[in-house]
């Protein structure tokens, strides 16, 4: 009989593990970075929390993709189906992506200061500046995620559909690299506006509500007073928002657009330059606007 | 001071230095350091230099005890003065420093919606651990704390004993040479402070880890540290060893039954230096100076030999509380004279 098999059944011993140090590598502050964009990601998409969480960001990336599917779906089946083009398709998902951005954004800041998580982070390896950056480029990969893929996916459905289909990519590679730039740019906008409301409000919900209402309420404001006043300086009313002015964008990149010429965003013809211009500008007032808004008060 | 166990721990050049307890260079050096708030003077002129020890910072709500440790970590420019913790500069090696030096914030602020696991391996992660090293710390700091069973739970379930000691787990999980407790043992009953304490005393004498804890409760102070740093309205107090007070050295006050002149004949015959009680309520009281722990079989000896009743034995020697008391006193006095 070996010495295993004569332990008896019951038989246990408790020992003490101890304390062991730690002597592996350290990876500094771009590590520390790293893990604090890639950890407010998966909190933000309710990872590692109940399905509830998950519910939300999961049912608008269907709203911004299931729309593509029935389009090349339809398109490859039906003769006389036609897919729609990219303004159309930014147009539509305009609401999704705003609800989007004011899901992750209060997710990103207000849960931390509600919470009272600030002292944590500030003492580990990274500053108050690395923290807003960080929240910063977890927004934007999430938002990406919803404005850049999607529409690839669109890109490469109207170009299978085609009778040539390698052709076809050949021909419109160049429309790959703006829909992907309008993308990321609705992606950093949004994600910036996103963080400057919830930067300023605590109550996650309170933040969520002001996103999407405040964008809503800017845009027909913008449309109604452009539609009441006669006036040649109506056309400025389209930088009362960004979705008018992203409209605009789209627009000037792809000028056979399907939008109606009494649109504000063909009327009011300010540059492409002017409009990358004043959204550069929104993007540089909000980070340092949330910049502030983190920086020590003493 | 009681040795804890020799460590390794990277320093400032690189280097991997084994680094004993004893004549280990100081873990925190200021010179001058001063914070104002506008006219508000938080730490005024503080010279200090703290040995690796448990160190604990004492000082009255308000004293500058949390300023002292949000600018030893780098979080808080100071007004004026330079400083060193664990080696790094606290004015320009902010971010390497927290790499190497745990904090415990006193405020309660734990995410609600994570896991004890999630939370303390984030923590780690955030402190520049590779991610599989840091889930594998956050569960064995999880372990050392007592929460084992509950790392998987939300933190939202747990009671303020358990949130105290995810927080100390944080605190800890990258294996800082210093770590900073503020208030601690706040918001606890009884038994969840003394297992707090308990758990502070093992990470200097077990882990080896040096401790900065901050408290205005003098017993936690004097149980658990062996070096005292006392603050009062931003200025220092005193700095000073712990061990010595009140237990090798000083004075017993001894009450018995019996023959008093006897007593003290006795202890006298042994080498100690005996008088009366002064006061009127302590006329009978003996007072026995003694330079060595033997005082206490001498006391002893000395009441069995004339079977005498020991009614009281207590140290006249100078406490914590003592010096607080005394030096905090004397430091506001001196103050309103030059005012």
């Amino acid at each position: 009989m070996s010495s295993a098999s004569a332990i008896p059944a019951t038989y246990g011993e408790v020992f003490d593990r101890g304390y062991a140090h730690y002597d592996g590598r350290r990876q500094g502050r771009l590590a520390a970075w790293w893990a604090l964009t890639a950890y407010s990601m998966k909190r933000a998409m309710g990872i590692r929390k109940p399905w509830t969480a998950k519910v939300v960001p999961f049912c608008l990336y269907l709203s911004a993709v299931i729309p593509v599917v029935v389009m090349v779906g339809a398109a490859a089946l039906l003769p006389r189906a036609e897919i729609a083009g990219y303004p159309r398709y930014f147009d539509g998902i305009a609401l999704v992506t705003w609800i989007f951005i004011a899901t992750v954004a209060p997710e990103m800041l207000c849960v931390d200061r509600r919470e009272h998580t600030l002292p944590f982070y500030f003492s580990r390896a990274i500053t108050r500046s690395d923290y807003v950056l960080a929240k910063l480029a977890a927004t934007v990969l999430l938002t990406m995620t919803l404005t850049v893929i999607p529409v690839i996916l669109l890109w490469l459905g109207r170009q299978l559909v085609a009778n040539d289909p390698g052709h076809a990519m050949r021909t419109h590679l160049d429309d790959l690299g703006k829909v992907m730039l309008i993308g990321v740019m609705l992606a950093i906008v949004g994600g910036v506006a996103g963080l400057v409301v919830a930067s300023a409000i605590d109550r996650k919900a309170v933040a969520v509500a002001v996103i999407v209402a405040g964008e809503l309420t800017l845009t027909a404001i913008a449309h109604f007073s452009f539609v009441a006043v006669h006036a040649d300086w109506r056309r400025y009313f389209i930088f009362l928002s960004a979705n008018n002015v992203f409209s605009a964008v789209v627009h000037r990149f792809f000028p056979a657009s399907t939008l109606d010429e009494t649109f504000m965003e063909i009327q009011a013809s300010f540059s492409l330059q002017t409009y990358l211009l004043y959204l550069l500008a929104l993007v540089a007032i909000g980070v340092l606007f949330v910049r502030w808004r983190y920086l020590p008060r003493e | 001071m009681t040795m804890a166990p020799a460590r390794t721990s990277a320093q400032p050049n690189g280097q991997v230095a084994r680094t004993p307890a004893d004549g280990a260079p100081p873990i925190i050096e200021t010179r001058g350091l001063r914070k104002a708030y506008g006219g508000v003077v938080a730490l005024d002129g503080l010279d200090l230099i703290v040995p690796r020890a448990s160190v604990g910072l004492l000082g009255a709500n308000g004293a500058g005890k949390t300023t002292l440790i949000r600018t030893l970590l780098g979080l808080s420019k100071p007004t004026k003065g330079t400083g060193r913790v664990v080696g790094y500069d606290i004015l320009t090696q902010g971010t390497q420093l927290r790499q190497h030096v745990g904090y415990m914030p006193e405020a309660e602020g734990l995410p609600s919606g994570t896991t004890a696991a999630d939370f303390v391996g984030h923590m780690a992660e955030m402190s520049g651990l590779p991610a599989r090293a840091a889930r594998q710390r956050a569960a064995d700091v999880l372990y050392q704390v007592g929460l084992a069973e509950e790392r998987y739970r939300l933190i939202k379930g747990f009671s303020t004993g358990m949130r105290q000691r995810v927080k100390l787990a944080t605190a800890i999980v990258h294996d800082p040479d210093l770590v900073f407790l503020d208030e601690p043992t706040a918001g606890l009953d009884p038994q969840g402070r003394e297992e707090m304490l308990e758990l502070v005393e093992r990470i200097y004498r077990t882990m080896g880890i040096a401790v900065v804890f901050s408290s205005h409760i003098l017993e936690d102070i004097e149980r658990i540290c062996d070096y005292v740093v006392i603050l009062d309205n931003g200025r220092l107090v005193t700095s000073q060893p712990l061990a010595g007070i009140g237990d090798v050295q000083g004075t017993l006050v001894v009450q018995i039954e019996g023959d008093l002149a006897a007593f003290s004949s006795l202890l006298v015959e042994r080498g100690y230096q005996v008088e009366r009680g002064k006061d009127d309520m302590a006329l009978n009281d003996l007072i026995v100076h003694f330079t060595d722990d033997e005082v206490y079989d001498a006391i002893r000896d000395a009441a069995v030999r004339l079977n005498a009743s020991l009614r009281s034995l207590r140290s006249g020697s100078r406490t914590l509380e003592d010096i607080y008391l005394g030096d905090v006193g004397a430091m506001r006095e001196a103050q309103d004279v030059v005012s």
